[in-house]
């Protein structure tokens, strides 16, 4: 395929007779053999399928190469190796969908009524085989009653299975839920999902799973041991044990399989052909103190190929490994990049319009359904248009000449491209324009394939209609148009970091090893935060060595400036050109700086529950490794430990689940047996949430002994003293009776809450979610930006999150930063609002702006006092919430000014009269 | 009002979200009625009421703001 | 003449990497400060080098950077790195080659070509966009997984 010809009008797929299952719909559709992989697939280009085309396979066929209509194929093509000199590589292969056949007791494969989870999604997909209608396999009806089997492939040591926990499939299957219970609206419907620890530990996961739960769909603690099919083979029958050791069988008209994730299949050749090493599941091998570096020094790992994960955290791995890959290469930034030069720009103010219609057939694409010759004749009769021509194909090299030229030769200042969208080829287009001397906003596009003669195919005349409908709003917009400019910042190349946690001196260090300068505030009179209290991450390694280290490469780094017992007391300005106050000491400091990293992190809560500070054997995590670093002797002297979970975690006050504590509880509980195996270690909780790799750790407890006793809210366990014992009693959901322990210790395992951080909201005009954790600029794509431009953040005041998230997190923060850092002007939008004369002061639009861009100013004119909005361009994103508000047009949105909007919509009327 | 009667229905329509929808719908060819006109806006916020009132106003039959 | 890593180094032998400097300063090891954070040693200084401290040749040899001329008795023949090592230059070069191009291949490309980095996308399929591309929505805001 030639990329540069190919228009994407899916001839070729249309003539082309090999028709294969779909692999984009989980081969629950057709395609053929030469495709689009999904619709709005990048490169929007078709492909051949080379091991399915018949002229590949036989031979024989080319009927695409006849088809095509801008000989963009050639079967003469052969595979060319290329070699490429990088400086780093970044291994992101992702992973791949468990196959469940081998697991026989499910069924798959064999009755039709039992789908995997990736095959569900398609099933409730827009884009999906049935085009969003919830329909099952057997008999293409709706199935009313929908079951999910958690941990399919995952958390199963038996052959065939992978021992981890594949974190993800527990949120993906209450998503599934909620959405199915949309699609099938009102009537008799009901979800149910058998599982045996729900794992919703991240960022508002709990309550989405609380929600799930209050409206309705049923969460059964059980394992089903067989599937068998229901009568005719549709529909299935599930057997299974409840808690209480009942046998119940249960009728369901379509099974969902919630398969796990693995290493991809290609992993070990991958990783020999990098010299990578992986582990016994085929990740890639990682450090807890550097988890995006690999054993080879440039090759870095993100995503899925380290350990399952979900989006929002493989997405910050994958800042932290640009930021890795970047750091290494600083002295080579820019030099195989280059800027493209464009003529002076002709100032066209002045001048009427004249403007310029070029319509496009695409091939037969638009011509065949809308009389192009009919719409050109009509377009040349609209006011201000000078030119009209019509083109094979617009978008193609030579028509961009012609475009130029035509531009040059009549004088024209406006120009009306009709032909496909301009979400694809604005740019195209505006370039053109650009290396014409015309200002690229002088520019519209008449959408008259996507949203016409590709949807109106069987209405050639009322297509034509509503094409030259489409281009009498786009010449009575454009006529309109004015040249914009895009702003520009001074960006100041420094960075503030709010917090000496690991996350913030790892964001710093980051930052200084990037060569930018650093300003680190801390409000204690020491560095390190919370990791003083810990002794070892998860995976074993030691944490002070790591801390000691990091502390003093912080403080003795020379582009560091680490101000400690500091405060933040003003800010003042935004993103690239942020000043602010420094107090220390009573003293005020003034910084100036381009972005900033809030890292304030969290603090075990103290518990009010179970005798905590009543009884000195009740204790929390941190003083528990307090203990095991100082009086370890005491602790193997001990008969019987027991942990608490989730307290103050996951309950109604706190409805988020704090993540490290479950895997705190068991490595400790591990730690316990190893020093004295004769110890009862009991750990009671609600569900076990070792995600991930972590999973192993949790079947080692088991295997060392430790007892696992699930309790439910409510029926907490009850702590009590009884002479000089200390006892715990809870009521066991297998055995269905109480239990009465009597631990040397109990240990809390109590939630993280974020440290108060009230004051830098208010600063930043940031905002956090109800339980103080900052929030994020988009939940799954941009998780650790800010809401506002320019601050980015780590570590745990964004959320509870082990040591490797946190390290992961600030160096994602760092890469973040430096999109911004990295040049000395930042280029803003052009698109933004501009306050008008007629402004009033009326100050209406100052609540509705969601980006705090307005902002009220008093002025003297004559003598008088007057009130008027001031727009910040480096805040507006030209969302036009101000425009739509305003009573009197006293502020407005370049190039969708009201002017222009009125005019598209009297365009339209015309055609009425 | 006629048999055939066509309605003209105006659509201010979200570039990021309901406008890329209509151009799925394209790239997907799901066939509509021809009816809908659509201005293309940065956000459905910035729809001013006076678009719409205008809009009914001059006789076009319905409006739709997608986003 | 072989390059290993300032960092790599301080990490195999236990010392911080300005332990290192100093002994490369005051002759303690036999080397000379090479591109980026590299330590050029000689052949023989490399040896020396593992049996003062006790490094492992075969160990060490997956951490070594470049090798500017041919190594003799190179025990890796077999290694894959080796023909890797062929291409590799002195220069510090400006380009990434991310290989994958799922949600996290496609956030490294945008964060590093954004901050003037040439990057090459590998993708073995016909579009990028991977696994989340197949999902409907997502959780827990239920956006359009597209």
């Amino acid at each position: 395929m030639d990329l540069d010809k190919c228009i994407a009008c899916g001839l070729c797929a249309e003539k082309c007779p090999k028709k294969v299952d779909d692999p984009y719909n989980a081969g629950l559709s057709k395609r053929k053999a030469i495709y689009l992989q999904y619709s709005q697939t990048v490169p929007l280009k078709y492909a051949i399928d080379p091991d399915t085309c018949l002229y590949k396979i036989k031979g024989k066929c080319q009927a695409c190469v006849k088809f095509c209509p801008t000989g963009a194929i050639n079967f003469e093509d052969q595979g060319e190796t290329r070699t490429l000199q990088v400086g780093s590589v970044i291994l992101a292969p992702g992973y791949q969908a468990f196959d469940p056949a081998a697991l026989t007791a499910y069924g798959y494969g064999r009755i039709p009524d039992v789908v995997t989870s990736l095959e569900y999604e398609r099933l409730l997909s827009a884009g999906g085989p049935y085009q969003g209608h919830l329909v099952r396999p057997s008999d293409h009806k709706e199935p009313r009653k929908v079951a999910w089997i958690q941990c399919v492939g995952s958390r199963n040591t038996t052959p065939g299975g992978n021992s981890y926990c594949s974190t993800v499939c527990c949120m993906y299957a209450v998503k599934q839920t909620l959405v199915t219970a949309e699609h099938l609206g009102r009537g008799e419907q009901s979800q149910t999902i058998f599982y045996m620890d729900l794992r919703s530990h991240n960022k508002e996961f709990e309550r989405y799973y609380q929600d799930a739960k209050a409206k309705g769909v049923r969460f059964i603690k059980s394992r089903p041991h067989s599937v068998e099919p229901g009568p005719h083979n549709i529909g299935v029958k599930l057997s299974y044990l409840t808690m209480d050791g009942t046998k119940a069988e249960e009728d369901f008209d379509l099974l969902v399989l919630s398969v796990g994730l693995e290493a991809p299949k290609d992993a070990q050749a991958m990783a020999e052909k990098f010299g990578v090493t992986l582990d016994h599941h085929n990740f890639v091998k990682t450090g807890s103190f550097s988890p995006v570096a690999t054993n080879q020094d440039g090759i870095f790992v993100c995503g899925a190929f380290r350990s399952p994960k979900a989006i929002p955290r493989s997405v910050a791995e994958a800042s932290a490994a640009a930021m890795e890959a970047a750091r290494a290469l600083v002295e080579a930034r820019g030099t195989l990049t280059r800027e493209k030069t464009y003529p002076p720009e002709r100032d066209v103010s002045p001048d009427e319009p004249r403007i310029g219609v070029f319509v496009c057939s695409c091939g037969i694409n638009i011509a065949g359904v809308v009389d192009v010759k009919g719409l050109s004749e009509y377009a040349a009769g609209l006011p201000g248009v000078v030119a009209v021509e019509n083109n094979l194909f617009t978008c193609s090299t030579d028509t961009q000449e012609l475009i130029a030229k035509k531009i040059k030769e009549l004088n024209l200042n406006r120009i009306v491209v009709a032909a496909c969208t301009p979400r694809t080829h604005e740019p195209l287009f505006q370039d053109t324009l650009r290396e014409a001397g015309l200002n690229p906003y002088l520019l519209e596009m008449a959408n008259i394939r996507n949203q016409n003669s590709w949807v109106h195919q069987q209405q050639p005349e009322a297509a034509t209609a509503k094409a030259k409908d489409q281009v009498r709003m786009a010449v009575a917009k454009v006529a309109r148009d004015y040249a914009l400019e895009r702003g520009a910042v001074q960006v100041v190349q420094k960075a503030l970091v709010v917090g000496g946690g690991v996350a913030g001196m790892t964001a710093a260090l980051e930052l200084a090893e990037r060569g930018y300068d650093a300003v680190l505030l801390e409000k204690g009179p020491k560095l390190g935060g919370n990791a003083w209290t810990l002794n070892r991450t998860w995976k074993g390694d030691e944490v002070r060595p790591f801390l000691t280290d990091l502390i003093s490469r912080v403080e003795n780094h020379p582009r560091i400036q680490v101000m400690k017992n500091a405060a933040l007391k003003t800010v003042n300005g935004s993103v690239g050109n942020f000043a602010s106050q420094v107090e220390v000491d009573g003293a005020l400091t003034p910084v100036a700086y381009g972005v900033a990293v809030l890292a304030t992190g969290g603090q075990e809560l103290q518990p009010k529950e179970y005798l905590f500070g009543q009884d000195r054997r009740v204790i929390t995590h941190q003083q528990f490794d307090t203990m095991l670093r100082e009086q370890a002797a005491n602790l193997q002297k001990a008969n019987s430990i027991a942990f608490i979970q989730c307290v103050g975690s996951r309950e109604p006050e706190r409805p988020y689940c704090s993540r490290v504590c479950c895997t705190h509880s068991v490595t400790s509980a591990i730690k316990l047996k190893e020093l004295n195996p004769q110890m009862n270690v009991y750990i009671l909780y609600r569900d076990l949430r070792t995600y991930g790799l972590r999973e192993e750790l949790y079947t080692r407890a088991r295997e060392l002994g430790v007892i696992f006793i699930k309790y439910y809210p409510d029926n907490n366990p009850r702590v009590f003293t009884d002479g000089p014992d200390l006892k715990v009693e809870i009521t066991d959901p297998i055995l269905q009776m109480p239990l009465r322990l009597t631990p040397d210790y109990l240990v809390l395992a109590a939630a993280i809450i974020p440290n108060a951080a009230q004051d830098l909201v208010e600063l930043f005009k940031a905002s956090v979610n109800a339980e103080g954790f900052f929030t994020e600029a988009h939940p799954k794509l941009r998780p650790v930006d800010s809401m506002v431009d320019g601050l980015y953040l780590a570590g745990l005041c964004h959320h509870p999150k082990p040591l490797d998230e946190a390290i992961s997190q600030a160096k994602a923060a760092v890469s973040r930063a430096g999109l911004v850092l990295a040049k000395e002007v930042m280029q803003l939008d052009a698109i933004k609002s501009q306050v008008t004369e007629k402004c009033d002061g009326c100050a209406l639009c100052l609540d509705v702006c969601p980006y705090k861009a307005l902002k009220l100013e008093e002025y003297r004119d004559n003598g008088h006092a007057h009130r008027r909005i001031v727009s910040d361009k480096a805040l507006c994103k030209g969302c036009g919430l101000c425009e739509a508000t305003c009573p009197k047009e006293g502020v407005t949105i370049h190039h969708f000014t009201m002017d222009q909007l009125k005019a598209q919509v009297d365009a339209v009327i015309e055609s009425l009269n | 009002m006629s048999d055939n009667f066509e309605p003209v229905i105006l659509g201010f329509l979200c570039n990021w979200c309901a406008y890329a929808g209509a151009d799925l719908a394209g790239v997907s060819r799901l066939q509509y009625p021809p009816n809908l006109r659509v201005v293309r806006v940065n956000c459905s916020g910035m729809v001013h009421p006076d678009l719409v009132a205008r809009a009914l106003d001059k006789g076009v039959d319905g409006v739709m703001v997608m986003g | 003449m072989i390059s290993i890593h300032i960092l790599t180094l301080a990490r195999e032998i236990g010392v911080h990497r300005n332990t290192i400097r100093n002994w490369v300063k005051t002759g303690k090891i036999n080397a000379r400060p090479g591109p980026g954070k590299g330590l050029l040693f000689t052949p023989e200084g490399f040896q020396a080098l593992c049996q003062e401290f006790q490094l492992q040749p075969e160990h060490l040899q997956f951490k070594v950077l470049t090798r500017l001329s041919a190594p003799d008795a190179s025990p890796s023949t077999a290694n894959p790195l080796a023909t890797r090592e062929e291409h590799v230059s002195e220069k510090v070069i400006g380009s990434v080659m991310v290989v994958g191009g799922g949600i996290a291949g496609i956030q490294a490309s945008l964060d590093l070509a954004d901050q003037g980095y040439y990057v090459y996308l590998v993708e073995k399929s016909a579009g990028i966009g991977g696994k989340m591309s197949q999902l409907d929505k997502t959780y827990p805001t239920n956006d359009c997984a597209m």
